[in-house]
């Protein structure tokens, strides 16, 4: 047995913002640390929802692109939050900022960065088994080549990562 | 993302007054000012008004969402109302639109207002959540029928 193979040698955390997703990010951290891995922040800017808004008519153009730019503004006030959050556990971050179709652009950080293991929050709310085929986390979890966990529960994150 | 989070009965109008779009976004915009946190109704009511002026927020079956972006709230702000005689509120098919969600978001929580938008696109498409809304008695039955959609028994 090879005692110096590190399985978690390149992480991704991706966050959408939510406190599940932030929580995610703890989690990650703390492996970071633990395994000594290298950890990557990613957020997306899901342009797909803004184009479906725009083409169900209830966003107009000029619209759109004004909560394109919100969107952008406030994925780099989450990852600078993340890389808050690991600065102050003396983990080093890196972060990375995306446009698309959410699923794909993960994918494809996933595999441009040769990534071991992603992270992701609790899967979203879905109305029908129909609409699972469409929910973000779960699009996640089918396009991806890599593991994958899904980080659930909170109150052991949270204590976990203060005592960290 | 729940809507129920943001929508409790004393957000619903069921028997809307007003004749005319711009009236009925005033007497959204009213609702919202009294029951979620307005510090300027005027230049809410302005938001809208200059929202609805780029291209109206009527879509298809009886359904508009008017909408806008103003610091005048402190958070996600979102009121419902209904009219059974319908409303000409320009929409995309030309018929009356009878249920309406007015949704008012300060800039800072376009993520979330863009994903209670399209929560609400998702959840129009359903015949049956579309006509139990509209049909609703009361705020309270609104507010279960909201409740069972986001729990996936409708469909």
């Amino acid at each position: 047995m090879n005692k110096n193979l590190n399985p978690f040698e390149r992480l991704i955390v991706y966050i959408d913002g939510s406190e599940s997703s932030i929580r995610a990010a703890k989690l990650a951290i703390a492996m970071a640390n633990a395994f000594g891995s290298r950890l990557r922040v990613l957020y997306v800017v899901n342009e797909n929802l803004l184009n479906e808004l725009l083409k169900a008519r209830v966003f107009v153009q000029v619209e759109k692109m004004d909560y394109e730019r919100d969107l952008e503004e406030d994925g780099k006030r989450y990852l600078g939050y993340v890389e808050k959050l690991a600065e102050s556990k003396g983990v080093d971050v890196e972060t990375s900022l995306r446009k698309g179709i959410v699923h794909e652009e993960v994918s494809c950080e996933v595999d441009e960065w040769q990534c071991d293991l992603l992270i992701q929050g609790e899967l979203g709310e879905v109305l029908s088994l129909r609409d699972s085929f469409y929910e973000e986390g779960e699009r996640i979890l089918r396009k991806v080549k890599c593991p994958v966990m899904v980080v659930k529960g909170q109150g052991k994150i949270n204590k976990l990562f203060e005592e960290l | 993302m729940r809507l129920a989070d943001y929508i409790t009965s004393d957000h619903i109008k069921i028997g809307l007054e007003g004749r005319n779009k711009d009236e009925v976004i005033e007497e959204l915009v009213e609702l919202c000012s009294e029951v979620c946190d307005v510090s300027d109704p005027d230049a809410v009511l302005q938001a809208v008004l200059n929202r609805e002026r780029d291209g109206s927020t009527g879509l298809e079956k009886g359904v508009a969402i008017p909408h806008a972006k103003s610091d005048a709230v402190g958070t996600l702000s979102i009121v419902v109302g209904i009219s059974r005689e319908g409303i000409d509120f320009e929409a995309q098919d030309g018929k009356p639109s009878h249920l309406f969600f007015l949704l008012v978001a300060p800039t800072s929580e376009s993520g979330p207002h863009v994903q209670a938008i399209a929560k609400i696109v998702k959840l129009i498409k359903i015949d049956n959540f579309r006509e139990q809304m509209i049909n609703a008695q009361t705020p309270e039955d609104v507010v279960k029928v909201i409740n069972s959609a986001e729990n996936g028994e409708e469909e």
